[in-house]
């Protein structure tokens, strides 16, 4: 061959001119002998992967059908006025009256096919809502029976994550096992919330990243609040699909309220220790330039919110897992803007 | 040649199974996975591994239907022909995991069913059944004899013995040969006698230290339950290619012979087993003919490309799959990747690229997808850089069977050891030149440029009562590649 190549060569492990040292060990071999230095596993490292936004769906279902049916019909009742202003259009000019037509058969539809959606999302809210509480009630009371109804619904709930089939099949093998009532909702918490609470973590922390960046460097106080805004609606639009809810317009605004009175109860106490804590011995970044510090708080402002929608939208509580805490997205944070400076 | 009555009966017979295929597929998905290899390229380790990864759950983070956890789950059914022995899944890995040793070579043809339920991206619930069988890689050498007339294979089989280091071995049956004449009256003993030589030849051509891959008849090697029977009981002739046998003749009696063991053995086996394959992985052991040198790479390549010419490779379309289907997806794998460092795969893939490149452009003009890759569907070794003097070598580290030998000395199978192989040229093009490089067929070993030990399989410790997981090397990405559009 032409180019220079090295031949083939073997030691073994057990011979005396050969010493096998770790990958860190700086030191250096006597004269003579041959090092081998083990490498890390690449197979045992972790593999980055992808995250997978959940994907919004819609589909066509019978209950879908029903409430628009029903909204339409309901529209129609309504829409007698209509229907005498397009004669009237009609009289008029033939053109007319097929535009009048055509506009407001579009508007009908419209209206019937977003109340439809509007009733559907409230009422899978509600679901989960009531989930939760039972789940609670179950942890204290132990019951078997209510424990196994739970989980049924639960897994109702989460057949239309694709990626959680797995856990679902796990889970439905257990389902015929004797475990006691509050250990079968733990189980379900494992088997089903682990991968759902790494993914909302992960969208709380990038919400609030992008929050304290982008309160960091606008220029207007106008920006700032619409911005927050938006990214809050964003977020706990995104964490309410994760977990199962599918909120519309109106189902955001009922999750809303339900979040702001959840913070509301329990912020206070975050307000006394973990954020002022923050703020005032990590806030290195704040001593540095007043708009970083903004940024940084509004960020943990929109962590803390997130963490109460995440309470709110879970159908389960937390007892199995732990609760993600404000310290662990504040650090986050905070090193991520060390970092950039 | 004009196609004679009996192809087109088999053309009409694998029809109609293949439209009775379709009407089954439409209620329960069906994947055929071919998995072709030559005798020792790890089909039975890689049939063993993929469904141990499936079944009892792997680290595949590349296989995306895995990793996001839509594969509810795959359990092993019973296979669809009740004639055909189960692929002993079992024994296999307790062959692997508990006797630390790799299954002993195939004998016999074996099937296995696996069925996945899956969820698809939409939520639907779905279930693929991925069929899979298990055969011994002599055999496939027979399917290009399906072309052959007796003549023509004679005349190949002849010229073929005649090359480079076949020649010494295959002495002993041309001196007999020389004493035979092929218009003479048939005679049963010099038909067997002459049989048991051209045996003798290819099996010692099988030898590590030649590492030869054409030598078909595949059955000869590997017999299974025809050992002695007439169809076996043929050898080449030295008769010109386009001549006919005279009647009563030892020549006809081969011809008829010939024939019979096409029909016999070649057709149905390639009828029931490769006529209907959807995917296809090609395993190829590429160090096996590293060791032994040139010779052994070039007859590597053209029994691929020989058996790989009988393959109904490309793009599937709805009357193909109606009527004749078709392999869709083709994977190159050079298997044992893990008996180099990392650093070489991608020079080994090259390689092997170079090997099958008939082949895959065919594939590609087809409109297939291909793909190579480097695979070890168990890993068996770590890797390690060994330091020697000023040099750094990029090493594995692992037990070497017991009987292996490197540098003089003899493993025992219990002492580990560290080993460089030797380097992979950057250029594939130089091995194949003439005198490329060394192998065990021409020099002694401790001038051969490389050397590939056999290693033992892995010690895995087991957590609980679980059966551990099989390390591998890109295992997953076979299988994404494989069927993960199917898991979609």
């Amino acid at each position: 061959m032409s180019e220079k190549t090295r031949k083939p060569a073997t030691f073994k492990l057990d011979d005396a001119n050969v010493v096998v040292v770790d990958a860190d060990d700086p030191g250096r071999a006597a004269r003579g002998t041959v090092r081998i230095t083990p490498e890390a596993e690449p197979s045992q490292l972790p593999v980055p992967l992808e995250a997978r936004p959940v994907a919004a769906r819609r589909r066509f279902g019978w209950g879908t059908l029903f409430w628009i049916a029903t909204g339409g019909l309901v529209v129609l009742g309504a829409g007698l006025g209509i229907v005498k202003l397009i004669e009237d259009l009609f009289t008029r000019s033939e053109t007319l009256g097929y535009l009048g037509l055509g506009l407001a058969a579009a508007a009908g539809l419209a209206l019937a096919v977003v109340t439809g959606r509007e009733m559907f999302g409230l009422m899978r809210l509600a679901a989960i809502e009531k989930l939760h509480a039972r789940a609670a009630a179950v942890i204290t009371s132990d019951d078997r029976a209510e424990s196994r109804a739970i989980v049924e619904d639960l897994l109702k709930l989460a057949h239309q994550n694709p990626h959680l089939a797995r856990a679902r099949t796990a889970l439905t093998e257990h389902a015929g096992d004797i475990i006691d009532g509050a250990d079968m909702i733990r189980l379900a918490e494992r088997e089903l919330m682990t991968p759902l609470d790494q993914e909302a973590r992960r969208i709380v922390s990038v919400a609030a990243q992008r929050v304290s960046v982008v309160t960091a460097v606008s220029p207007r106080a106008l920006f700032d609040v619409l911005f927050v805004f938006v990214a809050a609606l964003r977020m706990i639009r995104q964490l309410a699909r994760l977990y199962g809810g599918r909120p519309g317009t109106l189902g955001m605004i009922s999750l809303l309220r339900h979040v702001i009175t959840h913070l509301a109860i329990t912020g206070g106490m975050a307000a006394g220790d973990t954020l002022l804590q923050q703020m005032l011995g990590h806030g290195i970044a704040a001593k540095l330039s007043q708009r970083l510090g903004e940024g940084v708080l509004n960020g943990l402002l929109t962590a803390r919110l997130g963490l109460a929608a995440i309470d709110v939208t879970r159908p389960l509580p937390f007892t199995a897992l732990p609760r993600p805490a404000l310290t662990d997205l504040a650090s986050d944070l905070l090193r991520k803007r060390e970092e950039e400076n | 040649m004009p196609p004679s009555f009996q192809d087109i009966l088999e053309e009409a017979r694998l029809s109609a199974r293949a439209l009775w295929d379709y009407g089954d597929g439409l209620f329960n998905p069906t994947v055929r996975l071919g998995v072709t290899g030559l005798s020792r390229a790890g089909k039975t380790v890689f049939i063993t591994a993929l469904i141990h990864g499936l079944t009892r759950g792997g680290r595949f983070p590349v296989f995306e239907a895995y990793a996001s956890g839509r594969i509810a789950r795959a359990r092993l059914e019973p296979q669809p022909d009740d004639a055909v022995p189960r692929f002993d899944y079992e024994n296999h890995v307790r062959t692997l995991v508990e006797d630390r040793r790799w299954p002993g070579s195939t004998t016999d043809i074996s099937e296995l069913r696996l069925v996945i339920d899956y969820q698809r991206q939409n939520g639907a619930d779905r279930s693929l059944t991925l069929d899979i069988v298990d055969y011994p890689g002599e055999w496939l050498l027979d399917l290009p004899l399906l072309s052959k007339s007796f003549e023509q294979w004679s005349a190949e089989s002849l010229a073929l013995s005649r090359e480079g280091p076949r020649k010494n071995l295959a002495a002993p049956w041309h001196n007999y040969l020389a004493t035979l004449s092929a218009e003479a009256r048939a005679d049963e003993q010099a038909a067997l006698t002459s049989a048991r030589l051209f045996t003798d030849y290819l099996r010692a051509c099988r030898d590590e230290r030649f590492a030869m891959s054409l030598l078909p008849p595949g059955r000869f090697l590997m017999p299974g339950n025809l050992a002695n029977s007439p169809a076996l009981t043929f050898a080449p002739l030295d008769v010109p290619a386009d001549g006919s046998a005279p009647d009563g003749s030892l020549w006809a009696m081969m011809v008829r012979r010939y024939e019979a063991y096409k029909d016999a053995v070649v057709r149905p086996f390639f009828r029931d087993h490769f006529a209907r394959l959807d995917r296809q992985i090609v395993l190829v052991d590429a160090l096996a003919a590293f060791n032994s040198g040139p010779e052994a790479l070039h007859d590597l390549e053209a029994a691929l490309a020989g058996i790989l010419d009988c393959f109904r490779i490309g793009r599937s379309t709805f009357f193909s799959s109606l009527f004749r289907p078709r392999i869709d997806r083709i994977l190159f794998a050079a298997t044992k990747a893990d008996h180099l460092h990392h650093s070489s795969h991608d020079r080994l893939e090259a390689i092997l690229r170079r090997i099958v490149a008939r082949a895959a452009v065919r594939a590609e003009h087809e409109e297939a997808a291909i793909d190579v890759v480097a695979l070890a569907a168990v890993r068996a070794t770590r890797e390690a850089t060994v330091q020697r003097g000023r040099e750094k070598l990029p090493s594995i580290l692992g037990t070497p069977a017991a009987g292996e030998s490197a540098n003089g000395e003899c493993f025992d199978g219990e002492t580990e050891v560290a080993t460089f192989p030797g380097d992979l040229p950057a250029d594939p093009e130089a091995l194949f030149k003439g005198g490329g490089f060394r192998g065990l067929a021409s020099a002694p070993s401790e001038k051969a440029d490389f050397r590939f030990l056999r290693f033992r399989p892995p010690q895995l410790e087991r957590e609980g009562d679980a059966e551990p997981a099989l390390p591998h090397i890109r295992l997953d990405r076979a299988l994404q590649f494989l069927i993960g559009d199917r898991l979609q």
